[in-house]
């Protein structure tokens, strides 16, 4: 009897198979070896050095000089509370209102499509002719003083959208709130209807009432997607960079929505201090890949099956 | 399912109205700006309805201040961009997807893994190395270098390796029976067999690009090798003060985004419904 038995016997037309297959496998390796493994790599190493782009001096190793500089910066904590008050500043609001809206549209009967397309369509533009649009709301003679005053009835107020540190904060998330409201009503009520009616009906036959139905069925079976939209809209706050770039390039001030891209790309382009930004870099990475283990560890063990 | 509701119907309908108003307002508004002179657009309050076709926008738009017309030039690169990226996308990823579904080869599920641990790796966190990788290709400002580091992403791999795995292994088989040589199975079988996957993958695609900033604001450097979302910031925060010239720039820019949304809105909702299918 042969000591080790071959765990899997191969025909040699299957190896030969195998070998188209992992040719196949091969470009996409290639390419992110390239463009993905090694940048991140690479700005890790980065971040221990002193190095500016255009320079000839060869950069000098500072172990972690950067992290240290950085830690103590007031413009660096400005923009970890810049993007902090925007993620957390849209993506509850994006949750609770695109939750609502999903559950509303599936109790009514008509015009569930064209709803959905309605809510939709501002997520079909780019982000900087979205922040384009809103920059001209915002003007001061604009309508979102005009809805905002008949709103509350204030007529003539200038509620200085772009001029007053808080509003132009505000004004961001609104941009971003509005552009992605309907992606996400989309996520939730595909998820709403993957929850079988049967439940329903049995909650009903049950006496239970749609409140109920709401809190006790929809929201637990729901719970997947739930986590799964707060942590994909959460990440994609911690990104946010064109509304900003294009209002400050248009005249709003800096300081209050310097999110931590924007940051990145004025170290690193601008002032050419690579070393920092990379460090500011790996920073941002870390904050991501926190939230994004935070998901997998809260999701894993609710796998949910009917 | 109907019972009796915990919010009454009326308010319901008020809120899904409202929300309508709210959602589609700002495209009204930029549509009907598009039309007016610089001086209807800051009355208050707004008319919504113009006056006639104020025609100067376009006309400034497309021209630019400098007389230039260097937006159409930019729709051009845009499209080239867009249009590469989606067909690169689409082929690297139903290759590599078919390979990671259908071959059963050692190191699989590691390379498999591999690919997915990318989609952690946020574009913000390497802009600067890739711009430096790029550079020392000396594709920068470049056509190459717009393209090449978005070729093909991790999700889109996920994506095509999700869609071919419940693809019948039958068929692959007879081809093989049929002498068929394995790249001949995927462009004969696999490629044609996958069209609500592919449709919906280029369309992410060719969004992502058509909306990209960062990249080109790092690598294009001309005015000639500019994207359109590059043009709308200069175009925005040089004439700040010409709202109608600055909406027709914005029309202009989203009409190819709607002309898709609408001839193939049902790929647009597969593409966010995607997330929300948990066993994936």
């Amino acid at each position: 009897m042969p000591r080790t038995m071959p765990r899997r016997l191969k025909s040699p037309l299957k190896k030969h198979q195998d070998r188209w297959g992992r040719l196949f496998v091969l470009p996409a390796i290639l390419f992110f070896s390239v463009f993905n493994f090694y940048p991140i790599i690479n700005a890790f190493v980065t971040s221990l050095f002193r190095k500016k782009i255009l320079s000839l001096k060869p950069p000098t190793f500072i172990g972690l000089e950067n992290y240290r500089y950085l830690l103590t910066s007031a413009d660096f904590w400005n923009s970890i509370r810049a993007t902090a008050v925007f993620t957390v500043g849209t993506f509850i609001p994006l949750l609770l209102v695109s939750l609502l809206l999903a559950v509303l549209i599936n109790e009514v009967k008509w015009g569930k499509k064209f709803l959905q397309m309605a809510y939709y369509s501002p997520a079909v533009l780019s982000s900087v002719v979205a922040a384009a649009i809103w920059l001209l709301i915002f003007d001061p003679r604009g309508l979102a003083n005009q809805w905002v005053n008949f709103v509350m009835n204030t007529p003539g107020v200038d509620h200085n959208w772009f001029a007053n540190a808080i509003m132009v904060q505000f004004a961001t998330m609104l941009v971003y709130f509005w552009k992605y409201v309907g992606y996400f009503v989309i996520i939730f009520t595909a998820g709403i209807a993957s929850i079988p009616g049967t439940l329903y009906e049995a909650a009903r036959i049950d006496g239970s009432n749609s409140r109920q139905a709401f809190w006790r069925i929809t929201l637990p079976l729901l719970k997947p997607t739930v986590v799964l939209v707060s942590v994909m809209s959460m990440l994609q706050c911690l990104k946010t960079f064109s509304t900003q770039y294009l209002f400050t390039q248009s005249g709003a001030p800096q300081g209050p929505i310097n999110v931590i891209t924007m940051n990145i790309y004025h170290t690193g382009i601008r002032d050419q201090r690579i070393g920092r930004a990379s460090a500011m870099s790996i920073i941002l990475f870390a904050i991501m890949l926190f939230f994004t283990w935070l998901q997998f560890s809260t999701t894993k063990s609710e796998e949910v099956t009917y | 399912m109907k019972v009796q509701t915990a919010i009454p119907a009326v308010l319901m309908r008020i809120i899904l109205l409202i929300a309508v108003v709210f959602v589609l307002a700002p495209l009204v508004f930029m549509l009907t700006a598009s039309l007016m002179p610089a001086s209807d657009i800051v009355k208050m309050p707004y008319r919504w309805i113009p006056q006639g076709i104020h025609t100067a926008n376009f006309v400034k738009a497309i021209a630019g201040n400098d007389g230039q017309f260097m937006f159409i030039r930019n729709i051009i690169n845009s499209l080239i961009v867009a249009v590469t990226v989606s067909i690169t996308t689409v082929l690297i990823s139903s290759l590599t997807g078919y390979s990671l579904s259908k071959f059963s080869y050692r190191g699989r599920d590691v390379l498999f893994l591999l690919i997915m641990a990318t989609m952690m790796i946020p574009f913000e966190a390497i802009m600067i190395p890739l711009y430096m990788v790029v550079t020392k290709m000396g594709i920068q400002n470049s056509y190459p270098g717009l393209i090449i580091p978005f070729m093909v992403n991790a999700f889109g791999v996920f994506m095509m390796r999700q869609y071919l795995i419940t693809f019948p292994d039958e068929f692959i088989d007879a081809a093989r029976v049929d002498g068929m040589s394995e790249f001949a199975i995927y462009r004969k079988i696999i490629l044609p067999n996958s069209g609500p996957a592919i449709a919906t993958l280029a369309i992410l695609a060719f969004r992502a690009q058509w909306d990209n900033l960062l990249w080109p604001l790092l690598v294009a450097q001309t005015e000639k090798m500019k994207t359109i979302p590059l043009y709308v910031v200069k175009f925005t925060a040089e004439m700040h003060t010409d709202e109608g010239a600055m909406m027709a720039v914005a029309l202009i820019a989203s009409i190819p985004m709607f002309i898709l949304f609408f001839s193939l809105s049902k790929y647009f909702v597969s593409g966010a419904a995607v997330y929300s299918s948990r066993k994936g």
